[in-house]
């Protein structure tokens, strides 16, 4: 039992490896799973940020769409290869979120909300209004798939494998962030910054570390979204999808990193099963939200967590 | 400014206002390495306010601290506590989000000694995980040191009021400081608390570290204190050793007479 306890995660891996053997051999299917893998991305990194850090960010798309638009017009309009393309935009959101950092973090709760609302708004007209290299608001075409060395990921599966690959390196970073002296400051942030600083930590200098990495598995997962689309648009990347981001960490439960997995699973896996309801998509997904918001404050993994120790106990 | 070797904290002329109220006004005195010193005075006297001071809380207006001779005062807290100086706070201020236990309520305080990178954190586990084996011992050893054995594992929020204060003890020695602050540590201490705090505050002098202690109960004070401060509207009233602040008749009037706790003094 405690094997499994301590192991389940493998289970997670196999599912995710013979997922496309099985049922999947659709890009239909793997394309479900591969918005999952981008999403999990997006919500874990904004997970580290607020969740861990406290710091709440209503406009975390703003670095999926830097991510997304720097592979898109590096590859599309100047041939550079992916790669170079994919760490070109994890350069600028890193340095962009180091500059922005200081004087952003420096706000607290409504108004660091606004600004970062803010923020994304001003990406979000920036792409508009840059139509020569952006496509503006008719959107971005003709990306390429992603490769790597002249190896392509044209194949489906392939792109599937490799997306996964990443979401892998991103949740095991996390959870090695949380699980260490970093997190703890962190946590220390979050629960009293006053108190915090009186024990060392300079805490704009760690709000800004954490943000920047956020804003790097953002933009990492923006890239992969673009080359596997092969067109982007503005409306990918408004203030609703960082808000659609907001919901899955509360609705898979904030501040756990697996929370957060299961929320944007849920989130972008529930339309597929209700597209017959598709009309009242938006109702559904509002009366799931409050429902979990009022039964059960610590979201999908809290859930999780007390029916396993159910399970447990009555095994004993 | 006259610094001896023997003075840990030199507060020299400190004013603050707030919003036209003066809070601090000229208070100056020295604490000698080594010494548990007092701070007494009425409610409103301004003795929070000179802990905040010299914590790097707050600014002072005019005057400057100075710690083994290095001007603090004007410096960030994070600064501050990298020098050496730690402190509690006179409401319990525990980090409780995410379920932070005990343990890793102490484990905090060896941020100092860890300096914690992202870099680092992500690429270099081996000797992260090395260090912080070594931190946790340590951790656990300041536990039992103050009295909270086999409490690592609870949630700050599981312990008795008089355990919080020690758990904050614990994460400000376990900063490795040369000088405490504590603000009113002993208050919601019951009679039995109270003598086993009064132990543990000698034990940790022994053990060098210097501490700076702004307190109302006068058993404590009485008990402990090398010397004490008396401070009133702001005012550095008296200063002296125990037997000459309990002989002062202005402390008395100010002070010791209206709480009643003049028979504390032997």
């Amino acid at each position: 039992m405690n094997a499994l306890k301590r192991y389940w995660w493998l289970f997670l891996i196999l599912f995710v490896i013979v997922y496309p053997l099985t049922f999947g051999d659709s890009p239909y299917k793997t394309g479900i799973l591969v918005f999952v893998g981008i999403y999990i991305m997006l919500a874990v990194g904004l997970d580290l940020l607020m969740g861990y850090g406290g710091q709440i960010s209503v406009g975390h798309a703003a670095f999926f769409a830097i991510g997304a638009y720097t592979s898109g017009i590096m590859t599309a309009r100047y041939g550079i290869p992916p790669m170079i393309a994919m760490t070109s935009g994890m350069f600028i959101s890193a340095v962009l979120a180091w500059a922005t950092g200081r004087p952003v973090l420096a706000l607290k709760e409504y108004y660091l909300a606004m600004a970062t609302l803010a923020f994304n708004e001003i990406i979000f007209t920036l792409i508009i209004g840059l139509e020569k290299f952006t496509g503006g608001a008719s959107g971005l075409r003709d990306i390429p798939p992603f490769s790597v060395f002249g190896f392509s990921f044209e194949n489906h599966i392939l792109y599937y494998y490799f997306v996964w690959f990443v979401v892998f390196l991103v949740i095991a970073s996390s959870i090695a962030v949380v699980k260490s002296p970093f997190g703890r400051t962190l946590i220390a942030i979050h629960s009293d910054e006053q108190a915090a600083r009186h024990f060392g930590i300079n805490s704009p200098k760690y709000k800004t570390s954490v943000f920047i990495l956020a804003a790097i598995y953002a933009s990492l997962a923006g890239s992969l979204y673009s080359h596997y689309m092969g067109f982007i648009a503005p409306d990918d990347f408004g203030v609703m999808t960082s808000i659609n981001i907001l919901v899955m960490l509360f609705l898979g439960g904030i501040g756990t990193i697996y929370g957060p997995v299961l929320g944007a699973a849920f989130l972008k896996i529930l339309p597929e099963i209700t597209y017959q309801f598709q009309d009242y998509e938006l109702l559904i997904n509002g009366i799931i939200l409050i429902v979990v918001l009022v039964f059960m404050p610590k979201g999908l993994y809290g859930v999780l967590i007390s029916l396993g120790k159910f399970i447990f106990r009555r095994a004993r | 400014m006259m610094v001896q070797n023997s003075d840990i904290l030199n507060i020299e002329n400190i004013t603050k206002t707030f919003e036209g109220v003066r809070a601090l006004e000229n208070v100056d005195f020295r604490v000698k390495k080594g010494q548990i010193k007092a701070l007494i005075g009425p409610n409103g006297a301004g003795k929070t306010t000179l802990l905040n001071v010299t914590s790097g809380l707050l600014k002072p207006d005019n005057g400057s601290i100075y710690m083994n001779g290095q001007k603090i005062s004007g410096m960030t807290p994070d600064k501050i506590a990298f020098l050496g100086i730690s402190r509690t706070f006179q409401l319990v201020r525990l980090f409780t989000i995410n379920n932070a236990t005990v343990l890793d309520n102490v484990l905090l305080g060896a941020h100092k000694q860890l300096k914690p990178d992202i870099i680092g954190t992500i690429f270099r586990r081996g000797s992260l995980n090395k260090k912080e084996r070594e931190v946790k011992d340590k951790a656990l050893e300041i536990l039992s040191f103050v009295g909270l054995e086999g409490k690592e594992k609870f949630l700050p929020g599981a312990l008795s009021f008089g355990n919080q204060r020690l758990l904050e003890l614990a994460r400000s020695l376990m900063t490795e400081p040369q000088m405490l602050l504590l603000d009113e540590p002993a208050s919601g201490l019951n009679d039995a608390e109270v003598d086993g705090f009064i132990k543990l505050l000698l034990n940790i002098r022994d053990r060098g570290i210097t501490i700076l202690l702004v307190e109302h109960n006068m058993k404590v004070v009485m008990n402990i204190a090398d010397d004490i401060v008396v401070l009133d509207f702001g005012k550095k009233l008296a200063e002296g050793t125990p037997s000459q602040i309990c002989a002062n008749q202005q402390v008395i009037e100010a002070y010791l007479g209206t709480y009643g706790s003049a028979q504390e003094c032997v």
